[in-house]
């Protein structure tokens, strides 16, 4: 292990037993830049995936140093426990992207999913939901996992091969083992939703892509299970994500789509090994950590997160609006975020890729016109307009440092994408080129801001009195788009819903369930004759297995 | 260069539909060069700042003729810039400008505004799949993935490239938001999709606007021209020209359809756009 990536381990681990002292800051920021450094060597080095991660890990930390222990000042409720945890969580994600494929890493990777598991329960009830779905998320990716790396040797590559789709792919939120995402990430504070969505689902992906290494090359259709549950996922998702109320349960929704581009690229590379999937599939990872970081720190600094109840906060902080603004440009795809990049890059890809594959195309494309919608209405419900409840954004100077350390690499990404993907040996187009139409329209605008011009109430079409309930509120401005897809239903009326047919499965598979362990509960008698026969009749079973 | 010949042509062009129009209904009409005064005379003017609104209210109008800019300049009808895929950020470039449109009419707080905003948002999700896989089509079908390589109209590649032309000519009537998706003309806010996010623009800012949705038809005319055979620039012309007589007959004669059918008429563009694709990967 190089000295930059000790140093981090070290620096995480001492700031988790600061608590949350003058030097906790310091210490969590100097061990992410550790992590930066020592993963940007490796990545830079050899194109390691591990290299990769950390240096997206270091990222965020870098955001979070500054941010986290002003955010707890507001949040006294377990702040210690926070202060304590997240580095600790830290650790382990650091530790899961370095470890042997074996006990070490099964062992990491539960630990991560354990502490990641407190990190939301801390929030209390109204996050037990979340909780829960998290951890039983967490059981079925360990359970996809002990398949594959015990039966390795055993079973054959198909086998192995669902293990791991099962087991990192409900971790990166696959189709249709995604729905525990969109319920778990929100619930936790602010900055740990951002390291969830951020950096953890990463692992997810990380593993997918580090097993072919592990596990020997994946049967073919492992990669087209991947690009076509992707592209469902991430059209699925952003259609249920234009129906979601809470702010940060639409980021959480978006996080499913993105993940779901990045499944079905790694997916195309499994199907081609083309290197433009792989440029799609890292540059996206991290422009996706970058932006929703942002964003999901962002609204750290909102107590009210419901849209109807949202509106015109950017006249009452025009430096959160500014920077939210950004990072929802980019989610959005546009020209010349970084995730544009890297959807041009999967688009490239598709098209060179032959056969159904190039259908793609117009899957990608869908996703792109409806995550123009969806960022639309989540920055213009809440952002513009008229404030339709009195919601004040509190940003102490430590909040703002956090988002801006984010913001700072978002845009130096977009500008030099090829820097970063030096060590995949692939280029994309010349992205630099947009740059000059950015700085003129921000010139014509400044222009313009200078001409006179007078201020004047809203045009209201002759009738006094507009109010801020006149505008759409969250479900009103994407009901034309929902009416248009037929997985999801939307009633209209005095009480509009969205009825997700697709949750209603887990709920009866959630009451089988229950209803089986009841079944086994009659097991549990209290009576210890009873289970010292259990005992002696598995001794008898298993050792029938082994003499037979 | 291409990005230069678009913003010189484009008020030319909304004229002479405006005075075809005049011309079709027995009316006298204004010369088609009056488009040119008016928005010079727009440009002079003051504009009106609706109280509610932030800078994002003036990043509407820019961005929408700098990102239509953007995209015709990589447009090969005349030299220019071009790479792989360079049709792609093209695309993502007039997404761009329509993203900041939709955001500056919520700008304003106004419910027509928000009205416009997600009816945009509707036909952009209508339309975008389908124009990006014809363009995708065309693309396979020619050399290098770049607009300078997309083939010509001919024997051998007529059935891809007439399902890629008309899965342009239905974006262009969705992107111009021309009839029978929006009506330009119409006076009641109800029904508006394109003017409703404009209600509170003036001056300068609606000269911006009204620009870019020119340059935006003329953009999506240029696609065209580029799989037609013959000298492009004129091609160009002669394509701009006839457009002009298609947009002045559909407007007189045509209606607009009503908001909720329009899934029905921009599902062509989807079926289109995946029979092109189709085409062009099993080379019929």
């Amino acid at each position: 292990m190089s000295w930059p990536l000790l140093a981090a381990f070290l620096l995480v681990g001492a700031s988790a037993l600061a608590g949350r002292g003058r030097a906790y800051p310091w210490l969590l920021g100097a061990g992410g830049l550790g992590f930066l450094l020592g993963g940007g060597a490796l990545w830079g080095g050899e194109a390691s995936a591990s290299g990769f991660f950390l240096m997206l890990l270091g990222l965020l930390t870098l955001g979070l140093a500054p941010y986290l222990p002003d955010y707890l000042a507001h949040h006294p409720k377990e702040a210690r426990a926070y202060a304590g945890i997240v580095p600790l969580f830290l650790l382990a994600m650091a530790g899961v992207s370095l470890a042997p494929p074996g006990f070490a890493f099964l062992f990491l990777w539960e630990g991560m999913a354990l502490l990641g598991y407190l990190l939301v329960a801390l929030e209390g009830p109204k996050a037990q939901e979340g909780a829960r779905a998290f951890f039983l998320a967490s059981r079925l990716s360990g359970a996809g996992l002990y398949l594959a790396f015990l039966g390795q040797g055993h079973l054959g590559p198909d086998w192995v091969w669902a293990g791991l789709l099962l087991g990192f792919g409900v971790k990166a939120a696959l189709f249709p083992f995604h729905l525990w995402l969109p319920l778990a990430h929100p619930v936790a504070i602010s900055p740990v939703s951002a390291l969830l969505s951020g950096a953890m689902t990463k692992l997810g992906l990380y593993g997918l892509y580090q097993a072919q290494a592990w596990f020997g090359p994946p049967p073919g259709w492992v990669g087209l299970a991947l690009a076509l549950l992707g592209f469902l996922g991430a059209v699925y998702a952003l259609v249920r994500g234009l129906g979601e109320e809470d702010l940060k349960g639409a980021l959480a929704y978006s996080s499913v789509e993105n993940l779901g581009l990045m499944l079905a690229a790694l997916g195309g590379y499994f199907l081609t090994g083309a290197p433009l999937f792989l440029a799609a599939f890292f540059l996206h990872q991290v422009g996706h950590a970058l932006f929703k970081g942002l964003l999901f720190l962002g609204s750290g600094a909102l107590a009210e997160r419901r849209l109807s109840r949202l509106g015109g906060l950017w006249r009452q902080e025009p430096f959160l609006g500014s920077l939210w603004l950004l990072g929802v440009a980019v989610g959005a795809g546009l020209p010349p975020g970084a995730v544009f990049v890297a959807e041009w890059a999967l688009y490239q890809g598709l098209f060179a890729a032959s056969g159904f594959l190039v259908l793609g195309v117009g899957a990608l494309a869908l996703v792109g016109a409806l995550a123009l919608y969806f960022y639309v209405r989540l920055f213009g419900l809440a952002f513009l307009g008229a404030a339709r409840a009195e919601v004040r954004p509190e940003l102490s100077p430590g909040m703002r440092g956090g988002l801006l350390a984010l913001a700072v690499p978002l845009g130096a990404l977009s500008l030099l994408p090829d820097f970063f993907l030096k060590p995949l040996a692939q280029e994309v187009y010349p992205n630099w080129g947009v740059f000059p139409l950015l700085f003129l329209t921000l010139g014509l605008v400044r222009w313009l801001a200078r001409r006179p011009h007078r201020a004047y109430g809203t045009w209201d079409c002759g009738f006094p009195r507009l109010s801020p309930r006149m505008q759409p509120n969250g479900l009103g401005f994407s009901e034309p788009a929902l009416r248009l897809f037929p997985f999801l239903r939307l009633e209209v009326g005095e009480r509009p819903r969205l009825e997700e047919p697709l949750a209603g499965v887990y709920r009866q598979l959630g009451k089988a369930y229950s209803r089986f362990a009841r079944l086994v509960q009659t097991l549990q008698s209290g009576s210890l004759h009873f289970y010292l026969l259990l005992q002696l009749l598995t001794l008898v079973v298993v050792l029938g297995v082994v003499l037979l | 260069m291409t990005a230069f010949l678009l913003l010189l042509l484009a008020p030319l062009f909304g004229g002479s539909v405006k005075w075809l129009k005049a011309r079709l209904t027995h009316r006298r009409g204004a010369s088609p060069l009056l488009e040119y005064r008016n928005l010079a005379k727009l440009w002079g003017k003051a504009w009106v700042r609706p109280t509610l609104s932030t800078p994002v209210f003036l990043l509407g109008p820019a961005l929408a003729l700098g990102g239509a800019l953007a995209a015709a300049s990589l447009l090969p009808l005349l030299p220019g810039p071009g790479f792989a895929g360079d049709f792609l950020v093209a695309l993502y470039l007039l997404n761009l400008g329509r993203f900041f449109q939709m955001l500056s009419a919520l700008d304003t707080g106004s419910a027509f505004g928000a009205q416009g905003s997600y009816r945009e948002g509707l036909v952009t999700l209508l339309a975008e799949p389908g124009t990006l896989m014809a363009l995708g089509a065309a693309a396979l079908a020619g050399e290098g993935l770049r607009m300078a390589g997309f083939p010509v109209l001919g024997p051998q590649n007529a059935l891809v490239l007439l399902l890629v032309l008309a899965s342009l000519a239905v974006a262009l009537l969705a992107e111009g938001a021309r009839m029978p998706v929006d009506d330009p003309t119409t006076h009641l806010e109800l029904t508006m999709i394109h003017e409703a996010q404009l209600l509170d623009h003036g001056g300068p800012l609606l000269a911006l606007y009204e620009l870019a949705a020119s340059v935006k038809m003329l953009f999506y005319v240029g696609l065209m021209a580029l799989l037609l055979p013959g000298p492009k620039v004129l091609v160009f012309l002669g394509l701009a020209a006839a457009w002009v007589l298609a947009l002045g007959y559909l407007e007189t004669f045509g209606v607009k359809l009503r908001y909720l059918r329009l899934p029905d008429f921009l599902s062509y563009n989807t079926l289109f756009g995946v029979l092109a694709l189709l085409g062009a990967v099993w080379r019929f």
